[in-house]
């Protein structure tokens, strides 16, 4: 399937604003139209947003916390017994107890006000994005003339293929993930071996070199899976931000 | 508290033994110093009387003996001779068996003293009821025993001198149990209300009063802090969906592109310093918060060359110009407290560095101080360092647009119970000292 299928059927999707601020609210519900979104509802009250949710099938909640009558929390949690839609909780209330409250209830972000706008657009896309990932869609990474299958552990060169160990897939999805930024050495050896990584960190080293043999056209001055000097590594793709 | 309470309790026991030891030893002086008291009868003692009654009967005088006293001699054949002041009922001829009888006793009931001279026997006699005596008669092997005997009877006064000790200072120690306890609550300033009974309830009530004074104090002050730091929460909660509003409108003008350059730019202003603001009341918040101990520690086990690895990388991502060297020397560095809180002191810290001086260098220096089971972690630049005044002042919210970054890292690392030292040293270094899990 083509990624521009699956952009358009997230596009598609409905998405519910709650905020008692209508000024607010309306600025987001541009937002998200400007960015390409189709089907924005917007709520003042937690009373409105039910009745929305209850004639609609929404994909994404955009929920305040303090509402008129009720807590964004509480109309969550309402929404959760009835349908899977992710949730996205953008409220004034930045204490970590708060946010730690919010993401625990299975919330798929926390947005503290203020924000910028562009952000909170990115972030929206990039839960829809993680949410309805379309069945058959495949991660590829485009490294100068080598092209990286993740989904079937393969790199295709202009010579031919080369087959990615368990491992080195496991690194470049994490690399990936945060692509265009720097990686520390300790959430890579997390990300393969979970949380006894201790003393992997030479381990990691050879993972990377033997990887780089594979991705890189002179593995000796990498271009792509640069090194950040006692840190960790950057998997550098030009042109390409990270979604943050 | 318990120990104290058995020291005290001890020390009583002693102070008890002790003293009745020395009281036995000062009655037992004063009981043998008074053992005879014959001479308080009358001034002179028998032994004097009768030395005058002979020397009256030798020179042919009338013997000066105390009234209600009377003397007789009785010859060698057993008839009185010679008398003064003899009452009607003392016989008048005496038997060997009779002068047995009276010997150191009495005669008709009457207390004797009797002195022998060649020509007969003088006796003394005091009226009746003055004087008691008694016969004791001891062993030489009474006499023998007697060292064994004293260290035995010590002993054992010793014994029952601190088991009754124990036994009558159960009350005492109850008292001092119940004052011990309530000094320590005292101290923890935890509610206090004590049974006012006993030798010390004076004491006990007062200090039931001075609990509930300490309480009404600490009552009034947490609800002070309370309305202080909710009151900026409040305020802070408040802010933050007209800022909002404010840089929502500002992103939105700015998708305009008939702006000018001069319009995009102040638009672009707008935001930044609505972000500014948003960060600026995030820091007030924390910052009181720290003050009035209402931010609950989450504490856990941090890595600390992980968390620094992931600040420093953090920055980087964040900031292309950042130049951040790291220098860990202790990789198993562990340190307990809040990893969030921790994470955002570092990262303030550096970040101060790489915002408010260009190209400039920060070294970060991690190393466990073994004698004293610390990390140290020093932050140093070669930026331009950091005013004195903002230094002097680390540890208050400043009153000026200094921001808030430094004074909430120092109250953090405070927070839990680490050091923070500061100073300009060829650019701003700041070392903060952490006890070592």
């Amino acid at each position: 399937m083509s990624v521009v299928i699956v952009m358009k059927e997230i596009f598609n999707k409905k998405i519910l604003i709650v905020d008692d601020e209508t000024e607010l609210l309306k600025l987001l519900k541009n937002c998200l139209l400007r960015e390409g979104f189709y089907h924005i509802y917007t709520a003042s009250t937690c009373a409105e947003a039910s009745i929305i949710q209850h004639e609609n099938n929404i994909a994404l909640f955009v929920l305040d916390v303090n509402l008129p009558d009720g807590s964004g929390f509480d109309l969550y949690r309402d929404f959760k017994a009835v349908t899977d839609s992710p949730a996205i909780f953008l409220t004034a209330r930045g204490e970590d107890s708060d946010r730690v409250y919010g993401l625990g209830l299975g919330a798929d972000d926390y947005i503290v006000k203020p924000f910028l706008m562009k952000e909170f657009a990115l972030r929206v896309l990039a839960v829809l994005k993680r949410t309805y990932k379309i069945n058959g869609e495949t991660v590829c990474i485009q490294l100068s003339d080598r092209k990286i299958d993740l989904d079937n552990a393969v790199v295709n060169t202009p010579t031919g293929e080369t087959a990615l160990t368990a491992k080195e897939v496991m690194l470049l999805r994490k690399l990936n993930e945060n692509k265009n930024r720097i990686v520390t050495n300790d959430a890579l050896c997390l990300a393969v071996w979970g949380d006894d990584y201790y003393g992997y960190e030479n381990t990691l080293m050879v993972h990377i070199r033997r990887l780089r043999e594979k991705t890189e056209a002179n593995p000796s001055k990498p271009r792509h899976i640069i090194t950040a000097k006692g840190l960790g590594y950057k998997l550098v793709i030009e042109n390409e931000k990270n979604d943050y | 508290m318990k120990k104290t309470i058995i020291k005290i309790y001890f020390c009583f026991i002693i102070i008890s033994v002790i003293t009745s030891i020395i009281l036995l030893i000062l009655n037992f002086l004063t009981f043998a110093l008074t053992f005879s008291d014959e001479r308080k009868v009358y001034n002179a003692t028998p032994q004097k009387m009768l030395e005058e009654t002979v020397n009256a009967y030798e020179n042919g005088r009338k013997p000066d003996i105390p009234d209600g006293t009377w003397t007789i001699l009785i010859s060698t054949y057993g008839n009185v001779i010679w008398s003064e002041n003899m009452p009607e009922d003392i016989p008048s001829s005496y038997s060997i068996n009779d002068v047995a009888k009276m010997a150191k006793w009495f005669l008709n009931d009457y207390p004797v003293y009797l002195r022998t001279e060649e020509y007969g026997l003088f006796v003394l006699g005091y009226p009746k009821n003055a004087v008691g005596k008694y016969d004791m008669e001891y062993s030489m092997a009474w006499f023998d025993s007697l060292p064994q005997r004293i260290v035995i009877v010590f002993a054992v006064n010793v014994i029952i001198a601190a088991i009754l000790a124990c036994m009558l200072s159960t009350g005492i120690y109850k008292n001092i149990k119940t004052v011990m306890l309530g000094i320590s609550s005292l101290r923890n300033e935890t509610p206090l209300n004590l049974k006012e009974k006993g030798f010390l309830r004076v004491v006990v009530k007062n200090m039931n009063k001075t609990s509930q004074k300490i309480q009404y104090k600490n009552d009034v002050i947490k609800r002070r802090d309370n309305a202080r730091a909710n009151w900026i929460a409040g305020v802070s909660h408040d802010i933050r969906t007209p800022l909002s509003v404010i840089s929502g409108c500002a992103e939105e003008l700015m998708t305009n592109e008939k702006l000018t350059a001069d319009e995009y730019g102040k638009l672009e202003l707008i935001t930044a310093q609505t972000m500014k603001i948003k960060k600026l009341v995030g820091d007030l918040n924390l910052i009181s918060s720290l003050e009035y101990d209402m931010q609950p520690l989450k504490m856990t086990d941090i890595k600390v060359c992980f968390l620094l690895r992931h600040v420093a990388s953090d920055i980087i991502n964040s900031s292309v110009n950042a130049d951040i060297e790291l220098i860990l020397n202790d990789e198993n560095a562990v340190v307990r407290g809040d990893e969030h809180l921790i994470e955002r002191a570092v990262f303030n810290i550096i970040n101060n560095s790489v915002v408010h001086n260009e190209s400039c260098k920060v070294t970060i220096t991690e190393r466990i101080i073994k004698s004293d089971n610390l990390v140290e972690i020093e932050i140093r630049d070669n930026g331009t360092g950091v005013e004195k005044e903002v230094i002097d002042n680390i540890g208050i919210i400043p009153k000026t647009a200094h921001g808030l970054g430094l004074p909430v890292a120092y109250r953090i690392i405070t927070a839990h119970g680490g050091n923070f030292i500061a100073e300009n040293d060829n650019g701003f270094c700041v070392t903060i000292i952490l006890s070592c899990k």
